[in-house]
């Protein structure tokens, strides 16, 4: 918004540009001087021979009247005469009511001070309109101001038309009453008007309502109605080349701070990939104060449609409107013509917005790529990452470099199915701080069911913390462009974090038990029946079964379908408001159905991913040492014994392995823990599974066939 | 590449299911019968370099090992449309082609013969991957090649890449009709030995059950070998298709396997694919949705593996676990609702001593490969009734190892020289015992069966039991 141009000193400076000059003049001569006589008053009083200060009562009737209608036809344009004076209103400024001679013939008398009120209405107005004119007042009282003076005008011209009947002797008093009462009820009302919004200081949209409600309350005269509403067109066009470069440009042309929109531009677009909390599509523009009350219907409606202008402006989008005539605003009439071009303008913006993101800008296939890694539809390129970065996730976040594992990441991609797929390079390695429950925590707004369980997550936690691993806080992100960035915003790429670090650790559970389940395939050539061995496999198994039947659940029962769902929607969504708001509620149903939103849930998870955990690394350390003794026996024994006698004496130590009492203790440990925590999960699934029927999924999943039974 | 596989093909039965296989797997990736990628083959996503690598040309190169004491079979390949496709340092035929005589241990004195030409191949294709996952091996176990040669590549392989997967595509003989090797029961049981100890899982594909299929459900009176081949080729590709065709989850060949395998030596899949069809037979096109295909793999004419069991041991068979694949447009919502109706409707009998249930996979379908139905079906089950089929081997070994018959042609050979036949004693037991530990499967104190202490195992069965909510 440019700031309205300063007015000009010379008319500031030069009162004679203005209607009131004389008033003022007068007044400060008689401030000045009482004796001297004010020069400039002469210059106006056309004098016929006689003082200002002689009677009127004086002359014949006939006179007076000659007279007295060469006064009202300067009072009528709002200048003194000699007989009829001017007197300002106290307290009320730029008032005036005129006066007469009070020796003037009594029916003469009467007869002018019933068109008085015409030219007292006259002053007001004409002040107005130069008052009005000034620059700070803004556009719509310009063209407020501009439609009286046109209007004045024709006043002036049928004073003109009168006096010029009165000099060829046509006009009497009667007359001029007879000719002034067409005008008198239309000044008037503009008058009205005109008081009104002096006095509660209107612009803008404020003006347009004065005029539309000053015009409808004149319902009953309909030759000043309609002089209302050709007002209320006249005015409101400054402000519809003001709205038709919104709703056809996106631009604001408003110096005047007069539009109900207003735009921050301290919010960047940028900060929609960096901030969390980024208030950009909601706060950039917004509606203000002051809605003229024909547009507050649809106030939302044009809000939207510049908005959606403006991103394609800033996507370098050239956005040609097809402007017709059919289009232009023309008027608030009742036709409500404008309301449908309002009506096709947005759907034109959301439209167009909508195509140029789904087509230029790839939308879908953006959500789709995120789905592929955030989500790992194809997870091949996350078990390849696995093997390749298994030794630097598995030191200290704070000892990991960003760097190195993202060009392990990059290998992986380029190496496996993701290779063919172009926006696999958008993705970006990062590794948190913080484990996954207390990230949680720390994002207040994502609604968790039960804060109090916070305190138990934290709790956990501070265990936890201590042996936290690149495992637990490897993340990937994803470079997110303007304007896919309305879309995909900071809030919604965390979200998608959160379920990919979920998956992510569920992932290395799983990797980590089919690597203690590989190493015990080994047992395959002793007999395990009623060995500790068989014990391990089982709950190995069970183990297996809980992380893969969670994978399930999140990936095929909570991901798929609702992002299929989401897909679904988003083919018909006609708006990029509706594709954000499908967007948002679908991350929403995720988190929520992912366990993300109730820590109580979540917590019993990681505990027993955890115990999955402990017994995967138990077992992968105290196998190999059995592989060891094996190893070194065979070297000793020398290339001449025969396979036979070899794989006699790995039997031997495997059969010797089997029957190991440490680990056999150790692992009836694991499967006592393991099974009571399980156990401690069900009650709280079915419990809560009333309210949200998702958790029966859950159970299902989880606990198998057996928990309907 | 990561987790690359490696396919090794032995004997006749092997090289023709593994020439069907590659054929399919060429067919879905769109690679040409040379090798070169097909010109409509643009859609990625897919990962050929799981099964094939590229030559300095482009063109794609099989994971794939071709090796038969005999020619003829590899002779046929190499004179085949796809002669192109292999790399030719990668096949093997004995010098003298005089094949194995339907002798194991032929095969397996053989096979120790050449073995180090063999492994060379085998480094040799294992330095040329990134992260090697394991290996594949197709053969029978009836003849001589396939199961004696075949037997001696797992224990070379166990020993030389014990970090590796071993996973093994073993046909099983047609036991319906006379077969043509009369001492097939000996090569099946010293084979079995093998694959108990020396694979980490091994996909039973039955010639009696594929027959069967082939006659009742496709239809034809008298199928082929190229036919039942078809059948296998299609359940092997199926079965590879979430390491092909990367999803959610089942990315790598040991997740797959580890949550089918619970025990070590408890490793025999079966498994069941529908729906079936042989090209020309439009008229079977039905209507496929996910319930219906899941459903129709838990009937058992559905299995490609015949069951021996009496029916009183029948209703005690229970599965102890179940991977379906589901391949094709598929509404994940149905997903749930399927393994919901089936929960209800009781259709699958799981073991008592763990939780268990039917895990699914969803997978796309190669998008150069027009099929009639929408979703098709994959069946991955580790079920205790496979241990009838063992106990039908053991006990035609029994038959004619009492009639002390066709003994000689074994002991031509070191292993079994100076009459010395404990192999086949050592082989016997291990068996029985592979069959007692499905048996155990079957019970719900499983977990403490041969357990010492009495006490303890209570503790935990009482732990168990608390599960059961």
């Amino acid at each position: 918004m440019d700031p309205a141009p300063a007015t000009p000193r010379w008319n500031l400076e030069r009162p004679y540009l203005t209607g009131r000059f004389h008033q003022e003049a007068k007044a400060a001569a008689a401030a000045q001087a009482p004796g001297s006589k004010p020069f400039s008053l002469d210059s106006f009083s056309r004098g016929s021979g006689a003082s200002p200060g002689s009677v009127i009562g004086s002359y014949a009737v006939s006179v007076q009247e000659l007279l007295v209608i060469d006064d009202l036809l300067s009072a009528l344009v709002g200048i003194e005469g000699r007989y009829i004076s001017i007197k300002r209103v106290r307290g009320k400024e730029g008032y005036v009511v005129f006066q007469i001679d009070s020796s003037m013939d009594l029916a003469l008398q009467e007869l002018t001070r019933r068109i008085f009120p015409l030219c007292e209405d006259y002053v007001l107005v004409s002040q107005f309109v130069e008052s009005r004119s000034h620059f700070k007042n803004g556009l719509v009282n310009h063209a407020l101001a501009a439609a009286l003076r046109a209007f004045l005008l024709d006043y002036q011209a049928m004073v003109a038309q009168l006096e010029h009947q009165f000099r060829i002797g046509r006009l009497s008093v009667q007359g001029l009453w007879f000719f002034c009462q067409r005008m008198m009820s239309s000044l008037n009302a503009l008058a009205v008007l005109v008081e009104k919004a002096t006095s509660n200081n209107t612009s803008g949209s404020a003006t347009l309502n004065l005029l539309q409600s000053q015009a409808k309350a004149m319902g009953g005269d309909s030759a000043v109605r309609s002089l209302l509403e050709k007002m209320t067109e006249y005015t409101s066009a400054a402000y519809l080349r003001m709205l038709e470069r919104w709703v056809y440009e996106g631009v604001i042309d408003d110096p005047y701070g007069e539009f109900f929109i207003a735009e921050n531009k301290s919010l960047q677009k940028e900060s929609l990939t960096q901030d969390y909390d980024a208030k950009y599509w909601q706060q950039r523009y917004s509606l203000k104060e002051g809605i003229p009350s024909f547009l507050t219907n649809v106030a939302a409606m044009i809000l939207t449609t510049g908005k959606y202008l403006n991103v394609m402006r800033e996507c370098g989008h050239n956005v040609q409107v097809s402007f017709s005539e059919n289009s232009k605003l023309m008027s608030f009439g009742s036709n409500h013509q404008y309301l449908e071009c309002i009506k096709s303008a947005y759907d034109f913006a959301s439209g167009e917005l909508l195509t140029l993101m789904k087509d230029k800008y790839d939308l879908i296939g953006k959500l789709r790529s995120l789905k592929r890694y955030l989500l790992l539809d194809q997870g091949d390129f996350l078990v390849h990452f696995m093997d390749i970065a298994r030794e630097e996730l598995t030191k200290k976040p704070e000892e990991i470099s960003a760097e190195k594992l993202q060009s392990l990441l990059d290998i992986a991609l380029r190496s496996t199915a993701a290779a063919s797929d172009p926006t696999h390079e958008e993705l970006i390695c990062c590794v948190e701080r913080s484990s996954l429950l207390k990230k949680l925590a720390t994002l207040k707004d994502l609604d968790c069911d039960c804060p109090a369980d916070k305190l138990a997550a934290a709790d956990i936690d501070q265990s936890m913390q201590l042996s936290i691993t690149g495992l637990e806080t490897f993340c990937l992100s994803n470079k997110v462009q303007w304007p896919l960035s309305l879309v995909i915003s900071r809030k919604a790429l965390t979200k998608y974090q959160l379920i990919f670090r979920l998956l992510f650790h569920c992932k290395h559970v799983s990797r980590q038990l089919c690597a203690a389940w590989q190493i015990q395939q080994v047992f395959r050539s002793v007999k395990i029946l009623g060995t500790p061995i068989l014990r391990s496999s089982i709950l190995c198994r069970s183990m297996l079964k809980f992380v893969n039947s969670l994978l399930h659940y999140l990936t095929f029962e909570v991901l798929e379908p609702n992002w299929h769902l989401m897909h679904d929607r988003l083919q018909t969504a006609r708006s990029i408001d509706e594709v954000i708001q499908i967007h948002d509620f679908f991350l929403q149903k995720c988190l929520k159905e992912c366990l993300l939103l109730s820590p109580e849930l979540l917590v019993k998870v990681e505990k027993l991913k955890a115990l999955c955990l402990q017994y995967a690394t138990s077992i992968q350390l105290l196998m190999p040492s059995i592989e060891v003794a094996n190893s070194e026996n065979t070297s000793k024994s020398g290339k001449s014994r025969s396979r036979t006698n070899k794989s006699q004496d790995r039997d031997q130590q495997l059969k010797l392995a089997s029957e190991n009492v440490v680990m056999s203790e150790s692992i009836l440990k694991f499967q006592a823990a393991f099974n009571s925590e399980l156990q401690s999960l069900a009650p709280t699934l079915s419990n809560s599974s009333h309210a949200e029927p998702y958790l029966t999924h859950l159970a299902q999943c989880i606990l198998g066939v057996r928990i309907d039974q | 590449m990561p987790r690359e596989i490696i396919t090794i093909q032995v004997g006749q039965c092997g090289n023709q299911i593994g020439m069907e296989f590659w054929k399919q797997l060429c067919l879905e990736h769109g690679i040409g019968k040379d090798g070169l990628l097909e010109d409509f083959a643009t859609q990625g996503g897919d990962r050929k370099d799981v099964f094939f690598y590229q030559a300095d040309d482009q063109h794609f190169i099989p994971r794939s090992l071709l090796i038969d004491l005999e020619p003829r079979v590899i002779n046929g390949i190499q004179n085949s449309e796809y002669r192109n496709l292999y790399n030719h340092e990668n096949i093997f035929v004995a010098e003298h082609g005089g094949g194995a005589g339907n002798n194991w241990a032929s095969g397996y004195h053989q096979g120790e013969q050449v073995v180090d030409d063999i492994m060379d191949m085998v480094d040799r294709e294992a330095d040329g991957s990134d992260s090697l996952e394991g290996f594949v091996l197709c053969h029978s176990i009836a003849g001589g090649t396939g199961s004696g040669m075949g037997s001696y590549l797992l224990e070379t392989l166990n020993d030389r890449y014990s970090k590796k997967l071993v996973q093994t595509y073993s046909v099983f003989p047609n036991q319906m009709e006379t077969s043509d090797v009369v001492v097939q029961p000996y090569n099946s049981l010293l084979t079995l030995k093998r694959l108990t100890l020396n694979a980490d899982c091994v996909v039973v594909l039955d010639n009696t059950a594929l027959n069967r299929i082939a006659v009742e459900r496709l239809h034809l009176s008298n199928p082929t070998f190229a036919q039942t081949n078809s059948l296998v080729s299609t359940v092997m590709s199926a079965s590879t298709t979430t390491l092909r065709y990367p999803g959610y989850m089942n990315n790598d060949l040991v997740g797959l396997l580890a949550s089918l395998i619970p025990t070590p030596r408890c490793h025999f899949l079966m498994t069941g694919y529908t729906p079936l069809t042989v090209e020309r037979q439009v008229n079977m096109i039905r209507k496929t949705t996910v319930l219906d295909v899941m459903r129709r793999l838990l009937q058992t004419k559905n299995i490609m593996v015949s069951s021996y069991a009496r029916t009183k041991e029948a209703s005690q068979a229970k599965y102890i676990s179940i991977l379906n694949i589901i391949q094709g447009e598929v509404d994940p919502t149905q997903v749930h609702e399927s393994l919901q109706r089936i929960r209800e409707r009781k259709l699958v009998n799981f073991i008592d001593w763990a939780p268990a249930s039917i895990q699914v996979a969803l997978s796309r379908k190669s998008p150069y490969v027009q099929t009639t139905h929408r979703v098709s079906g994959l069946m991955l089950a580790n079920h205790t009734s496979i241990r009838h089929l063992f106990s039908k081997c053991l006990g035609q070994y029994e038959k004619l190892r009492k009639k002390q018959a066709f003994l000689d042609n074994y002991r031509k050979f070191p292993m079994f020289a100076d009459n010395d036949l404990s192999e086949f004693d050592e082989s016997r037991e291990i068996i029985e015992s592979l069959v007692d530990e499905y048996k155990a499967c079957e019970s719900p104190d499983y977990i403490k069966w041969g357990m010492e202490d009495p006490g303890e195992a209570n503790v935990a069965a009482a732990l168990d039991s608390k599960l059961v909510v």
